[in-house]
């Protein structure tokens, strides 16, 4: 009798202890097709963005809405979505670096390190031509989906995440609220991404001194600053005027077109020798090979390092390389011409790019961590 | 009900047929589009590998060809009056994408516009960016749109046409000597003509072949030449290179 009173209080102890256990799959689905009590009245949610930026892409079968943005912002920073439940998107994605890591590459759970610079999320909504270095993700929705498989970062499959969201004591009504799904079977992937992709859409960044001295007339730029903005974006060169052509590839008001370019930052031999191929990974055309999305320049006061590979730990040695023409491989962008740089052409070439820090965008509540 | 339903249907029958007669007083549509093929000096022209012979001992590779058009008109005869049949607002046509001869064959097409269905007897539009276009900017536009990018800010234009690629100048081999030509401002838009019969039935499909040679843009039919060993660069709606090679735009474009 005793044995078997033992024996049961084993069963019912250990049935109690996996019906708790959030952290990862058991084998247990017993509470995934719950019903989900929470009442679904999704508010939309109106994009803020100033007049001169292009018109953001709003997926319709994704509209914003307080919820679902809501339900991103805490899968974004919820580090339940990598194997080992330490990194959040917000870890290599941190708002007061303008949603960057300080990092050259990347750490992942395993302690590797990712072969890519972690990329400012400002103004993600306002991208047609594709996510990542290497633009292989053509929407928000679709590039969301990749990190928590990545073993170079999160390190997860989408089963567990899954099953971890469905078990979690919040989740599934957040769900609920979001999209309307009424059991925690509903509960997927694309789901999760859509919400992500929701609050990435949120980030928008155009209150910089840029902003407000340019656009909106609040002030006068310093001689330096202004003289800065005149090297960036001087057009009308002559054959003898130096020319940095900044505006080329980080031109309108969002200081990209989100094109790919090869900017001479690499001394190969040919088209083969990229030791990252970037865009041309992803097209399999060789001429597209060492190409890489030229990232905005708002808030590039804040990303160090620079470029793909953060090579460049500062803004002085960034147009340091600029100035320097590039290597003259083949497919090296055209635009990549050498051009004087004295030392005050830097420091006003600099003073212009801090103009582009928006601090009101890092410090705002509604993008910071929910759970600090 | 049924008289309700009905009358639903013939107001709905009378709307879209009204609709149709503003848009199309013959009735009949069909589809049509200009396809463009690039040359240089006959030579197929295609980005990066190919080595182009130019003035005075000078070579160069290609990088980048692009150019907008704009307004693009169909002509046709009414009571011995030409009309105006309006095609196509604006597009970009991007010979970036141009790696091989077979590429170059295909050429490069506008998006496909509607147009009535019928008899035509010649082909208008602008090279370059329309004045009334010119005006807007690009947050004018969605995202995708030919006029969402390429806009020169502090010129308040668009590029109408870009040329860039690497020369060697010496020659010895080495392209080290970077070239481009941006090209905008009103002064540089051309209106182009071409006087030719088209036809096109109900729910067919018209594709115009036009023919662009970038050699007649750069060196003028009286041998006059943009000289890459004085500018390597203009990017300017004023520069002498940029009005130069707007003015020669006109002798570089035929229709096929």
């Amino acid at each position: 009798m005793k044995i078997k009173i033992l024996s049961l209080l084993a069963l019912a102890g250990a049935l109690a202890l996996a019906a708790c256990n959030d952290d990862g799959p058991t084998g247990c689905d017993c509470t995934e097709d719950e019903l989900i009590e929470a009442p679904y009245n999704p508010q939309p949610y109106e994009l803020v963005y100033p007049e001169r930026f292009p018109r953001p892409i709003l997926p319709e079968d994704n509209p914003l809405t307080d919820e679902g943005i809501a339900l991103g912002r805490n899968l974004f920073y919820d580090p339940i979505l990598s194997s080992d439940s330490t990194l959040s998107c917000g870890t290599c994605h941190n708002p007061r670096l303008s949603f960057t890591d300080g990092q050259a590459t990347s750490l992942g759970v395993l302690g590797l390190r990712g072969r890519r610079s972690s990329m400012s999320l400002a103004n993600l909504a306002f991208n047609a031509n594709g996510f990542f270095w290497d633009g292989r993700s053509a929407t928000l929705e679709e590039q969301a989906l990749l990190p928590i498989e990545d073993h170079l970062e999160m390190n997860e499959t989408w089963e567990n995440v899954e099953e971890k969201l469905r078990r979690h004591p919040q989740y599934p009504a957040l769900f609920r609220k979001a999209f309307g799904i009424e059991r925690k079977s509903e509960i997927t992937r694309e789901l999760a991404a859509k919400a992500i992709a929701q609050f990435e859409r949120t980030l928008v960044s155009y209150n910089s001194r840029f902003d407000k001295v340019v656009w909106e007339q609040q002030g006068w730029p310093t001689d330096s600053e202004q003289r800065g903005r005149d090297l960036f974006f001087v057009e009308f060169a002559g054959n003898t005027q130096d020319h940095p052509g900044c505006s080329h590839c980080h031109g309108s008001a969002l200081f990209t077109e989100n094109r790919y370019f090869n900017n001479g930052i690499s001394d190969v031999d040919g088209l083969e020798g990229f030791p990252d191929k970037g865009l041309g990974e992803v097209t399999g055309n060789i001429y597209d090979n060492g190409k890489f999305r030229a990232p905005s320049l708002r808030n590039i006061e804040l990303t160090a390092p620079y470029m793909h590979d953060g090579r460049f730990n500062t803004l002085e040695e960034v147009l340091g390389h600029y100035a320097s023409g590039g290597h003259g491989v083949i497919n090296e962008d055209a635009n990549i011409q050498p051009f004087t740089l004295t030392e005050q052409d830097k420091q006003d070439l600099i003073a212009f790019l801090k103009m582009l820090t928006d601090t009101t965008f890092v410090n705002k509540p509604e993008f910071q961590n929910p759970f600090e | 009900m049924k008289q309700l339903l009905f009358a639903s249907a013939l107001l709905s029958t009378l709307l879209f047929a009204a609709c149709g007669d503003k848009e199309n007083p013959d009735g009949d549509m069909a589809e049509m589009a200009l396809n463009f093929t690039a040359s240089y000096g006959g030579s197929p022209l295609v980005m990066f590998e190919r080595t182009y012979g130019y003035e005075a001992d000078m070579d160069f590779k290609m990088q980048l060809f692009q150019f907008y058009i704009s307004d693009v008109r169909l002509l046709r005869q009414n009571n011995g009056v030409t009309e105006e049949v309006p095609a196509l607002d604006v597009d970009l046509i991007n010979f970036a994408g141009v790696y091989t001869d077979a590429d170059a064959a295909k050429g490069i097409s506008t998006e496909t516009a509607t147009i009535p269905a019928g008899a035509y007897t010649g082909l208008r539009f602008g090279f370059g960016v329309s004045p009334q276009l010119n005006a807007t900017i690009p947050p004018d536009y969605p995202l995708g749109h030919p006029l969402a990018e390429n806009y020169w800010e502090d010129a308040k234009s668009y590029i109408f046409f870009k040329v860039e690629g690497n020369a060697d100048l010496e020659p010895d081999g080495d392209f080290s000597d970077k070239l481009t030509f941006h090209v905008g401002g009103d002064n540089n838009y051309r209106e182009l003509t071409f006087q030719q019969n088209f036809s096109v039935e109900k729910n067919g499909r018209l594709e115009i072949p036009l023919a662009i040679d970038l050699r007649k843009i750069l060196i003028a039919a009286d041998g006059e030449y943009v000289d890459f060993r004085q500018v390597k660069q203009s990017h300017s709606n004023t520069s002498p290179a940029a009005v130069f090679m707007a003015e020669n735009v006109p002798q570089a474009v035929e229709l096929r």
